[in-house]
């Protein structure tokens, strides 16, 4: 037995029991077997998204993270905020931390192992705090510990006051260097955690997932670790691909595109919401991989000095999420083509891509241009020679005609080779069309609006 | 003593968008956006289409020039480098006639949905990035909608127009600003159905210019038929170009 819940510790079952044990006092015990390579990848992720708070943390295997926070307690306002703030993140991840802050690591992590979440700003109160602390604390080896319990030393306090050459022949150098480093007389440094150059996290689920709405609180785990990573980098995402592994042991994968970079944890999960919500699962989902794509550098950002920000989220963002839920064919921006037919004189492109204003295409001066076109020309009926729309048109422009195009005639969708006598006009209901003439005939093909 | 601050307190309460005197028209919170029309400028309260609430547009036929009541304006904020969102327009946008207008084609999005036409409003309207919205909802948009719409809208710099058929003006609407167009030989009727204010008499008439024909140019109501207006200027203008 490694670690039981809180309802199997009621029932008796503690750290140490034998399996055997455990079982004949809760029959229907839910066993699971420990994973050490799990554990390890999970403290790097949790690695990565302490990144948020300081780019300078080191792993302590098999359970314990070291932030040096010495250099960002004003930027958080102090102690108490910053270490608020990490105890409810770990919460929010689904983590129980046990957390120490002291000047020294070692005393951090001795402090940190007792729970309670002692807090010592200096040297005096830390080794006030780890004079009473009990000496299995250390971790030292199982034949040191007993040696100390032979002697009767029950704290690390009484340890500390015995005379240090007699305990080193006794005991050996590691115990008491350890004591010196805990107590900040020897350096203590720390190896630093490298985040990864490339971004890849995973999560098994703890039980198979069968609605997709079900997978965004996993995902938001992932998502806040890449969201940490992303901020130690200095960098944001543009592109990220959330894979879904199912039960059979395929994969799928949720392309995520962002309209600009971005290292905005609610922007992301914005995002696979709409995503997520559209999407039906193929097969239950055992667990989720997410993979950063394309980064971009972020630039530096500055406050807003005299102006509010504006409220909401902006028009990029804004755009993205309906993309999102609509397709991305149904959000389109317009750019001029140029080309004198109208149906090639606009094309639609994606509205992310800023390519600036163009110049291209713009109608002849003096020359009527419909704000809307038909998607096809529409045949209009004649009678005594002349079209009908809801009634006889009457032309009031001279022709415009627009010919030509024979370099796309032929290929596919294309509108080729045209002919045309573009004018100006009016139903007696009051309506302004456009209206050409070619050599099938009448057709209606713009409306003035 | 106590009587001072009362006069003070009622210019505050008057001040304020959603309260108006029965014999004026309101003034409104936020900065509109001049319609680029003069006469119709000193019928709508604030002088100008408002921001921050819904407009609607009851058009019982289109293509009588509806639009290029709007157009002007939109130019406008286009020029300020605002973003626009036709969403659900019912046909295909001419780009060359829409830049020629003053409206960067770059900044104007598209959004072609069915169902979906009130969220993706709303959604432009919250997020505060676009200028103007303009939505073509069906008929079976309903009322709730409708006030979702305007909540959305409210205190947002956005112009925010729905265009709908003239068959829903006898039905209630929670828009602040609702016009009614029509069109007869020779102007755009503009009948303001619903706005801040005192209620409007009568329907101010802008008769149709050389605007429609030459989008680019800040339109004139012209007195006088216009149609003949048109009919000459253009057998005389095409020698010049």
């Amino acid at each position: 037995m490694w670690l039981g819940d809180a309802a199997a510790g009621e029932a008796g079952v503690c750290p140490g029991q034998k399996l055997a044990t455990a079982l004949g006092l809760v029959p229907g015990l839910t066993v699971f077997e420990r994973d050490k390579q799990r554990e390890r990848l999970a403290l790097e992720g949790l690695a990565g998204w302490a990144g948020r708070f300081t780019p300078n943390l080191s792993l302590a295997p098999p359970d314990e993270i070291l932030l040096d926070i010495g250099g960002c307690l004003r930027l958080f306002g102090g102690i108490d905020a910053i270490t608020s703030a990490i105890v409810a993140g770990c919460h929010e991840q689904g983590y129980t931390p046990q957390l120490g802050v002291a000047p020294t690591a070692l005393g951090a992590r001795w402090l940190a192992r007792v729970g309670g979440g002692a807090v010592c700003a200096d040297t005096e109160s830390l080794s006030a705090a780890l004079a009473v602390l009990p000496c299995p604390v250390t971790r030292w080896p199982p034949e040191v510990l007993a040696r100390l319990e032979s002697f009767g030393l029950r704290h690390l306090g009484e340890l500390r006051a015995l005379p240090g050459a007699g305990l080193r022949r006794r005991l050996g150098n590691g115990p008491l260097d350890d004591l010196s480093r805990a107590w900040g007389e020897l350096p203590d440094p720390q190896k630093a955690f490298v985040f990864p150059e490339q971004f890849a996290a995973s999560l098994e689920l703890p039980s198979r997932v069968e609605h997709a709405e079900a997978l965004i609180f996993a995902g938001q785990r992932l998502f806040s670790t890449l969201a940490g990573w992303l901020h130690v980098r200095q960098q944001r995402v543009r592109r990220c691909t959330l894979h879904l592994v199912h039960d059979d042991g395929a994969w799928s994968a949720v392309p995520l595109h962002f309209a600009e970079a971005s290292a905005e944890e609610g922007r992301f999960l914005r995002l696979l919401r709409e995503h997520l919500g559209r999407l039906t699962l193929r097969a239950p989902v055992e667990a989720l991989r997410l993979q950063a794509d394309e980064l971009a550098d972020r630039p530096a950002d500055s406050a807003h000095l005299f102006e509010q920000a504006p409220s909401g989220e902006g028009a990029l963002a804004c755009l993205e999420r309906l993309r999102a839920r609509l397709g991305e064919p149904s959000v389109r921006a317009l750019a001029l083509v140029a080309d004198y037919r109208p149906e090639c004189a606009t094309r639609e492109q994606d509205p992310l891509r800023d390519t600036g204003p163009s110049t291209a295409g713009e109608a002849p001066p003096g020359r009527p241009r419909p704000l809307w076109l038909l998607p096809h020309p529409q045949l209009l009926h004649e009678s005594r020679g002349g079209p009908l729309w809801h009634g006889p048109l009457r032309l009031l422009s001279p022709p415009e005609r627009l010919e030509s195009g024979w370099w796309d005639a032929g290929e596919r969708q294309a509108t080729g080779d045209v002919r045309r006598d573009y004018f100006v006009a009016r139903n007696p209901l009051g309506q302004w069309v456009w209206i050409f003439r070619s050599a099938e005939g009448w057709f209606l093909h713009g409306l003035f609006a | 003593m106590n009587a001072l601050p009362l006069p003070v307190a009622l210019a505050d309460v008057l001040a304020r968008g959603d309260v108006w005197r029965g014999d004026t028209l309101a003034s409104l919170p936020e900065a509109t956006i001049p319609s680029g029309y003069p006469e119709l400028d000193a019928e709508l309260p604030g002088g100008g289409w408002p921001r921050g609430g819904l407009s609607e547009f009851l058009v019982e036929r289109s293509s009588v020039g509806e639009l290029s009541l709007l157009l002007p304006a939109l130019a406008c904020l286009s020029r300020a480098d605002g973003w626009l969102a036709l969403v659900a327009p019912p046909w295909l946008p001419h780009a060359p006639a829409w830049a020629a207008a003053g409206v960067v084609p770059e900044r104007l999005v598209i959004v072609r949905t069915e169902r979906e036409v009130a969220w993706s409003v709303e959604q432009l309207l919250l997020c505060g990035g676009f200028a103007a919205v303009l939505a073509w909802p069906d008929e079976r948009i309903d009322a709730r909608a409708l006030r979702r719409l305007q909540v959305a809208a409210e205190g947002r710099p956005a112009l925010a127009c729905l265009w709908r058929g003239a068959g829903v003006a006898e039905q209630p609407s929670p828009a602040p600003l609702r016009v009614a167009l029509a069109a007869d030989e020779q102007a755009l009727a503009v009948r303001i159905l619903k706005r801040r204010g005192r209620p409007a008499s009568r329907s101010l008439c802008l008769p149709f210019s050389s605007s429609l024909f030459r989008p680019g140019r800040s339109s004139r109501v012209v007195a006088g038929p216009a149609l003949s207006v048109l009919a000459d200027r253009i057998p005389a203008a095409a020698p010049a170009a």
